[in-house]
């Protein structure tokens, strides 16, 4: 299609898109691949129940899933300047609801009715809570959000028709293809994807451009004529939405749903996994949400023997990561990407001054 | 407080007035007008009242002056209850301190110098650093008292502990209308009432008191004064802390120690102090007795009529809502 | 640097920045010691910035500030005003929560500070005595802007830095606030910002004119009355 004799300055439009896009595009390869790969490494079967390659993937939806709620978290707290205490609270309401849904109609049905159920239901709930707090000083978002989440928890732990703390199995009542991991792990794939993309394809449209004004300054953007508070109700409503989806991935995974999924901790991952990673960048909260959440599996499973006694650290997990949230919270309030972007061209600048034949220009 | 009887103040008082005679009311009637049942569920609202004030007003008081939200405050609570429950249990100390009696004064003195000794750590160590980055200063308050929960797991793990070791004063009872209440939850009633007392006097009349209100209003006009600011606000979270940890340790006689009572202490709290209106001292005390109250009728009303426990935890959030839909700076909040 | 031993402020070519905007760009003002001193400029010049300067509110990033021979930057602001910096902040910043009385007590810095320069402070501001037990909120613009200096006045103060107390004053109170300060200018020295070029022509002896961040131009009031051309570029039609 492509006539070799493009000159070097216009590369040809497949190059354009390689060179902006080959570190994406590398990735999804990367994801489209890994059953395969792993399935080749291990000499075992990407279908199936069972396996190397099936448990594999199993942990890489666990991983993606975790980036994908650090990357709605981050759409209101790292671009829009809004901090929520509750987003559990759409993450697990995407879990019961489809959980419900499938468990009532069953099937295919189920699961479809499910999904529309879920997103219309957190749409609703976006908009009321924030109507009700949004008005206030941002203390009163994070106080009710806190609040809301906190009282679904207690419900449905004491909840005996959902079944109370364990909460229900949606095995049984899950159509046959979702049981595939296979299947399953393409879902999370494509969704994780065109999250990526949507987000960043909103945050680079005049919406959001007056996001990142209301987090710079929200009087300002209000001064300039926005209605400020009709986009942060967009920006937390979508962002509910966006956990809302996750929460049924989460569950389709576990095939289960319980309170646990309303409980802070999918509140507070996806907060430390957006600071840690960098807060307001693209791949911040999926750096800190898989580098996070491996941590935390490898930690969790090391045992480490010092001379006669075992020393469990799994059980010190959670006093790791709160010295990681102290530091990178004192020390490194941008994260990693968000310091690499501030150090990367004083870095470049100071390797380049050694390296011969170049003048200190930056790249 | 001279401003509470003040006119614009009218409606607010009517408002309280009101919600408190519905409370009366609705527990009058769901107690099937039995004084017995009726002055119990009375008492042990007041009672759940005055704990939820000694969280909420450290809550609203550092709010009002220093912007920030310290959602720990609820972990101080637990940490209090833990640190109280130990010194009473441990066989060490049992040997040690034989007396009970004393043995529980060690707690609280024990309780109240750690809930000191953290938050002036909390304070200096990692909120004073973040006063230019609000969000920052939420998320770190946030994180601590996370943190705390899980350093609690490790060391008193994650079954509740129950109080076994009785004083004199806990074990004590009185008849009212021929049904039985602790005096120890009574004593912690009149301690909760010359708390509250005693923190509006301190506000009030005390030199303390005057640059606390006055910093409520302008922190950097008060510095400007000649007044180390920040040093006030080292001791105004301090003073919060180290009375959220005293609420623990003496509700450990009745509630024992769990990792669940700070987030319920803290919602309890968050809901007074919205209802009272954020930084206003009367209005949290007010606040904090009407949620106690609240939870005390709901709880009555759901056992007896709906088997159905979970309502008594639901009642603040849905007070807070509700609040926040009708008047959303409170009873008695300014804007 | 020479310090000059009858000026009681010195500030010296000042860099202060809010946030990433770069408000003031070089401002140096000399206060005589006993004078009255005028900040004169557009709105946005600088003025309350160079007061908030001084006081370490907003802290400057360059330049020297002196005060009574000792260098003051970089203090945090109650460092600054226990060395004798009375502050009067523009919108008669009083604690509306507090009564008059509280609002007079907080600026206390020795106990007994305020029973010893009470009946000065009185005699100059008749009405606080009779509002005495009232909420700040409760008082008129004018008696707020009267109770705003005499907290000032409290505790032993050498040096008072006035911002624009004529702001949405009816006349009749401006008159009765030139004689005060004019009054509390004998035992003070007094930098004042102004807006109103009647009360500053009637109270200072010198003026300093801020333009766009900068010192310009300083000199004798007396001189500057009469210099139209000067009046019309810096000041507008004033």
């Amino acid at each position: 299609m492509q006539t070799p004799a493009t000159s070097i300055q216009q590369k040809p439009a497949w190059r354009r898109t390689l060179d902006t896009n080959g570190v994406f595009l590398l990735w999804t390869a990367f994801l489209l691949i890994f059953p395969f790969l792993v399935g080749a490494i291990s000499g075992t079967s990407p279908t199936g129940r069972r396996g190397e390659s099936v448990f594999q993937q199993g942990v890489m939806i666990e991983y993606l899933t975790y980036a994908m709620l650090a990357m709605s978290y981050n759409l209101i707290f790292g671009f829009t300047g809004v901090i929520s205490f509750g987003h559990a609270l759409f993450f697990g309401a995407g879990g019961y609801i489809l959980g419900g849904a499938a468990r009532a109609l069953g099937g295919e049905t189920g699961v479809i009715v499910g999904v529309v159920l879920a997103i219309v239901a957190s749409t609703g709930l976006g908009l009321l809570i924030g109507i009700v707090s949004l008005r206030l000083k941002g203390v009163y978002y994070a106080m009710f959000t806190l609040a809301v989440a906190e009282m679904f928890y207690i419900f449905f732990r004491r909840n005996p028709e959902t079944g109370s703390e364990d909460g229900f199995g949606l095995g049984s009542s899950l159509p046959e293809l979702l049981g595939q991991r296979i299947v399953l792990f393409y879902l999370t794939v494509i969704l994780f994807i065109l999250m990526f993309l949507f987000i960043r394809r909103l945050m680079f449209s005049p919406t959001g451009a007056v996001l990142l004004g209301i987090r710079e300054n929200e009087n300002r953007a209000k001064t300039v004529g926005y209605n400020t508070l009709r986009y942060k109700l967009f920006a937390i409503t979508l962002a509910g939405v966006l956990a809302t989806i996750t929460g049924m991935l989460y569950a389709l995974l576990n095939r289960k749903v319980g309170p646990e999924m309303f409980f802070v901790n999918f509140t507070v991952n996806p907060l430390l996994h957006t600071i840690v990673g960098g807060i307001g960048t693209f791949i911040g909260p999926i750096l800190g949400a898989v580098g996070l959440s491996w941590l935390e599996r490898t930690i969790r499973s090391t045992v480490l023997t010092v001379g006669e006694s075992q020393i469990n650290i799994g059980q010190w997990w959670a006093i790791i990561l709160g010295v990681i949230f102290v530091a990178v919270v004192l020390i490194f309030p941008y994260g990693v990407v968000g310091t690499w972007n501030r150090a990367a061209p004083h870095i470049r600048k100071w390797i380049s001054r050694f390296l011969p034949g170049r003048n200190a220009e930056s790249g | 407080m001279e401003g509470i009887f003040a006119p614009e103040r009218r409606s607010t008082l009517i408002a309280v007035l009101i919600i408190f005679v519905g409370l009366l009311g609705f527990s009058f009637l769901t107690t099937g007008a039995d004084m017995a049942q009726l002055s119990i569920t009375l008492l042990s609202g007041l009672l759940q009242g005055m704990l939820l004030f000694l969280v909420a007003s450290g809550l609203s008081i550092i709010f009002g002056l220093m912007d920030v939200l310290n959602f720990a405050q609820g972990a101080f609570f637990m940490i209090g209850a833990y640190i109280g429950w130990e010194i009473q249990h441990a066989p060490n100390l049992m040997k040690a301190i034989p007396d009970p009696n004393l043995r529980f004064l060690v707690g609280i003195a024990g309780a109240v110098i750690v809930g000191a000794v953290l938050g002036a750590g909390l304070e200096r160590g990692l909120l004073r650093p973040l006063y230019a980055r609000p969000i920052f200063q939420l998320v770190a308050t946030f994180g601590v008292s996370l943190i705390a929960l899980e350093v609690v797991k490790l060391i008193w793990g994650t079954a509740p502990r129950s109080w076994t070791e009785d004083f004199t004063l806990s074990s004590g009872e009185f008849s009212l209308f021929g049904q039985f209440f602790s005096t120890y939850r009574l004593v912690v009633i009149v301690v909760g009432v010359l708390l509250i007392v005693g923190i509006a006097v301190l506000l009030k009349r005390t030199r303390i008191g005057i640059t606390i209100r006055a910093g409520v209003e302008d922190s950097s006009m008060v510095e400007a004064l000649g007044i180390n600011v920040r040093l006030v606000f080292t001791g105004v979270f301090v003073l919060g802390c180290a009375v959220a940890s005293f609420g623990g340790v003496i509700a450990a006689p009745f509630l024992g120690a769990s990792n669940a009572m700070g987030a319920e202490f803290l919602l309890g709290a968050i809901a007074a102090v919205v209802l009272g209106g954020l930084g206003s001292y009367e209005g949290t005390a007010i606040a904090s007795l009407m949620v106690g109250i609240a939870k005390a009728v709901v709880a009555k009303f759901s056992v007896q009529y709906l088997n159905q426990p979970v309502w008594e935890s639901l009642t603040p959030m849905i007070l807070m809502a509700a609040i926040l839909l009708l008047r959303p700076s409170g009873l008695f909040g300014k804007e | 640097m020479t310090t000059n031993p009858e000026l009681i402020l010195e500030v010296a070519e000042i860099h202060t920045f809010i946030g990433q905007f770069h408000i003031l760009e070089g401002v140096s003002v000399s206060v005589p010691q006993g004078s009255i001193t005028v900040l004169l400029g557009r709105n946005g010049a600088g003025k309350t910035t160079t007061l908030k300067s001084i006081m370490g509110l907003t802290p400057p990033r360059s330049g020297t500030i002196t005060f009574g021979g000792r260098r003051i930057e970089g203090k945090r602001p109650f460092d600054v005003a226990k060395m004798g910096i009375g502050y009067v902040p523009e919108h008669r910043a009083i604690f509306k929560e507090l009564s008059v009385k509280e609002n007079l007590q907080i600026a206390e810095r020795a106990r007994g500070d305020l029973n010893q320069r009470a009946d000065f402070i009185f005699e100059l501001f008749p009405d606080l005595k009779r509002l005495y037990g009232l909420g700040g909120g409760k008082l008129s613009g004018g008696q707020q802007q009267m109770l705003a200096i005499a907290r000032a006045l409290v505790p032993d103060n050498r040096l008072l830095l006035i911002d624009e107390p004529s702001e949405g004053l009816a006349p009749v109170i401006i008159e009765s606030l030139i004689q005060a300060i004019r009054r509390l200018a004998q035992n003070t020295t007094v930098l004042l910002v102004e807006q109103n070029f009647r009360m500053a022509s009637q109270l200072a002896d010198r003026y300093i004119i801020i333009d766009d961040g900068k010192s310009v131009k300083t000199g004798e009031m007396s001189t500057l009355i009469k210099d139209e051309a000067t009046i019309q570029k810096y000041l507008g039609a004033a």
